[in-house]
């Protein structure tokens, strides 16, 4: 009956029970060294790709310069740390990224349910079918549907004021441009979110529903007390998945339609740090940005993990 | 199912991590950032009649398939011919950006980095100061001579004097000023007709703009007019030409001080606001505004000529476009600014870079202008050609859209370019300033100050 199968730990290796007494010095450093070697491949593109650039880019942050070979990279200190967090924009940047999660919890979290709830009463091919729709939104190419929904949202020949009967100019001006940002992003993760939810249903056990049911429970009582404690460690996931990447869901959406604006309206603290790495060219600048970032992120997801431990409820 | 948090806490052995961040530290320090000198630049020779010898070029006009494309494929194919020896790669800029403009400088920029520029490249003139100062573009004076330069200017049909300095900087010339245009205000003759207005007779004052535009909008229904100056997609050149003709600038003569937050300036993004809050311009982005020109659902636009072929295809059987120069404040003299690009030698083998002064030569020759001109819509800027029976002449007969922007031509105000690494944030600062004053409502004077204050610590004599 355990949904969550913890992994025990791995048995030690056999090589490891024989008597050291009767092996040479130098085959025990091959036995020893054998699980390094089969990881050493991974691990060494790891460093070269990943924990090498890392420590590049602190050391770049403490740099004033353009990253060319032709011009003098001078060492400024903490001057970028301090230049990046007393910047006036970034203030409106995380404002507009704490906007956009909040926006977007509906569509990662109340809707899939929801839907996925719903869907589970569709049964046989019908069943398929409605959730390949779901899903679909989330197969076509950001920038190709920001293309479509550009034409969608014009405030003259648009569809969206036509059939909603209204006169809004969606993507110039600010609040209007903040809630068609989050509701295309919305619109595209939506089937994602909804096939995570439809997984953590899944893998619930239907036999408490069964048995709540025996005993009289309604099927709200049963949804609200037995199904969605089930499916909290689903959707704890899908709220820590929407505030680490919402600003990265919504960022090529952002750059097709609004390009930050209008103002600084949707400017996220992703495109806030696009812009510092790649419209200037102030590298030491980009990489203070975005280590910055870095550590915020990294705290805000360790907090996560481990709330997500105690809001949890789990089967074992 | 699983818990996605086991895995997240999952650590390896402290040896593990220990060894990985020691191997991280080696690999970094072999270093980032060690800057190689470069002298000054030497007089490139001419090359020998067998010495064969490749190029790139890079050309943001490249970037866009059908006409930008198909024009300057045709002018290349034609160098070959005339040049056997010297074989010219063409390549259009690398990056995310649709709009190929944007992507110019920091496409250069990467390849610098890996060390392997392009030989030949067209960059804007408001990128100006970093590419003389940090993508190392050659002065042309001291690669093939001043007398050179200066006879490629000249000739039978010789450079706009206002547009033979464009390229110029502190004294050198790094760039031959190649393609741009000026604001020109493109307007829809059918709209003013239909709102009762002259067609004949196009404003020549913003107020008139204002005017105009209340009419079109109140008997048409269609939006009367959009200044594509005041947004950051839309890039600065033509805010400045509107600054500089209301009396102002936006940096100081010695470039120590910005001063877009002084009151000349601040009057011209205060007339565009007040064109908006009067209803006379629609709170539109710029990828909204011009296709609801083309499709001729607005009265008038001031925009760069670049666009005008696709108003042309829009207008078409349609409705009647035309053009008149950019309107004035209150009739004093208008000061144009230009867009568009320069073509760069950024090569450092001699060889490359004779070759590439072949290849600028040719892309600014007599015929290369004609065939631009005719086929996009840029200025020609040997001017004379539009007189000339055998070059532009019979083209500019059927063409009465090229007059303003050839008349603004003789006043031309350089686009001025900002210092430093920062000088695209310079930019965006104050053009996001401008957008929320123009389409936010907000004050002119507070905003445009602040956006200059905060744009003051970016200038790099301040770091």
């Amino acid at each position: 009956m355990t949904l969550l199968v913890e992994v025990p730990p791995p048995a030690p290796a056999p090589a490891a029970e024989v008597p050291p007494a009767r092996r040479s010095a130098g085959r025990r450093l091959v036995g020893a060294a054998a699980p390094y070697l089969y990881l050493a491949p991974a691990l060494a593109l790891l460093v070269v790709w990943t924990y090498r650039p890392l420590l590049q880019a602190v050391q770049l942050s403490t740099l004033s310069w353009n990253l060319l070979p032709t011009s003098p990279a001078t060492p400024v200190g903490a001057a970028n740390f301090r230049e990046v967090l007393t910047a006036p924009e970034l203030g409106d940047a995380v404002g507009v990224t704490a906007l956009f999660i909040v926006g977007l919890l509906p569509f990662t979290i109340v809707l899939p349910v929801v839907i996925a709830l719903s869907a589970r009463r569709v049964r046989g091919r019908a069943r398929t079918l409605y959730q390949a729709l779901v899903f679909a939104p989330m197969l076509v190419a950001p920038v190709a549907s920001a293309a479509i929904w550009q034409w969608l949202l014009d405030p003259g020949s648009g569809a969206v004021n036509r059939v909603l009967g209204l006169q809004v100019n969606w993507l110039a001006d600010p609040t209007a441009a903040q809630v068609a940002i989050i509701v295309v992003t919305g619109w595209h993760v939506l089937g994602f979110a909804t096939l995570i939810v439809s997984a953590g249903l899944g893998g619930t056990d239907d036999e408490y529903a069964a048995a709540a049911s025996v005993d009289g429970a309604r099927p709200r009582q049963i949804t609200w007390r037995i199904t969605l404690p089930l499916l909290s460690p689903t959707l704890v996931f899908l709220t820590l998945m929407t505030i680490l990447l919402s600003a990265q869901w919504s960022f090529p959406l952002v750059d097709t339609l609004t390009q930050g604006g209008p103002g600084d309206a949707t400017t996220s603290i992703y495109y806030l740090l696009w812009e510092y790495g790649f419209r200037s060219f102030d590298a030491g600048h980009g990489a203070a940005a975005g280590l910055v970032f870095f550590v915020v992120f990294l705290a805000v997801a360790w907090v996560l993990v481990t709330l997500s431990d105690r809001l949890s409820f789990h089967d074992d | 199912m699983t818990r996605p948090s086991r895995h997240l806490l999952t650590r390896p052995p402290a040896r593990l991590a220990g060894l990985l961040v020691a191997a991280a530290l080696v690999l970094t320090a072999c270093g980032i950032g060690a800057p190689t000198t470069s002298g000054g630049t030497a007089f490139a020779p001419e090359l020998a009649p067998d010495q064969k010898v490749t190029i790139t070029f890079e050309s943001y006009n490249l970037s866009q398939a059908g006409t930008w494309t198909d024009t300057f494929n045709e002018l290349l194919g034609e160098f070959s011919r005339e040049h056997p020896n010297i074989t010219v790669n063409a390549q259009k800029p690398q990056g995310t950006s649709p709009n190929g403009v944007s992507n110019a400088v920091p496409s250069v920029q990467a390849q610098l980095v890996t060390g392997n520029p392009p030989d030949v490249a067209q960059l804007g003139f408001g990128d100006l100061d970093f590419t003389v100062h940090q993508l190392g573009a050659k002065p042309l004076d001291d690669l093939v001579g001043r007398p050179a330069v200066d006879a490629n200017f000249g000739g039978e049909h010789p450079y706009a004097p206002a547009a033979r300095t464009l390229g110029d900087w502190e004294g050198k010339t790094y760039g031959v000023p190649f393609v741009f245009s000026t604001p020109v205000l493109y307007y829809n003759a059918s709209l003013f007709a239909a709102a009762g207005l002259d067609p004949n007779t196009p404003p020549r004052t913003w107020a008139e703009v204002k005017t105009a535009a209340q009419a079109i909008k109140a008997r048409t229904g269609r939006d009367g007019s959009y200044v594509d100056c005041v947004t950051r997609v839309a890039n600065d050149w033509c805010y400045q030409a509107l600054v500089e003709s209301n009396g102002g600038s936006v940096i100081s003569d010695d470039r120590s001080r910005l001063t877009f937050g002084e009151p000349p300036a601040v009057g011209a993004v205060a007339m565009v606001q007040d064109l908006v809050n009067s209803g006379a311009a629609p709170k539109l982005s710029q990828a909204q505004a011009y296709p609801q020109f083309a499709r001729g659902e607005m009265g008038m636009l001031l925009e760069s000529s670049s666009l005008q072929g696709t108003f042309q295809k829009g207008a078409a059987g349609k409705w009647d476009l035309r053009a008149a120069p950019m309107p004035s404040f209150d009739g004093r003299p208008t000061m144009p600014t230009n867009s568009g690009a320069a073509l760069f030698v950024l090569s450092n083998d001699p060889a490359k870079q004779r070759a590439a002064w072949e290849l600028v030569q040719f892309l600014t020759s007599d015929r290369a202008y004609t065939t631009i001109s005719s086929k996009i819509g840029y200025l020609p800027l040997r001017t004379s050609l539009v007189d000339d029976p055998r070059y532009l002449q019979p083209w500019a007969a059927r063409n009465p859209l090229l007059a303003p922007n050839l008349e603004q031509l003789s006043r031309l105000q350089r686009w001025q370019s900002f210092p430093g690494n920062d000088y695209t944030r310079i930019k965006d600062r104050m053009m996001a300033g401008v957008e929320s004053v123009v389409f936010q409502g907000a004050d002119p004077t507070a905003t445009m100050t602040a956006a200059q204050n905060e744009a003051a610590a970016l200038l790099p004599t301040t770091r």
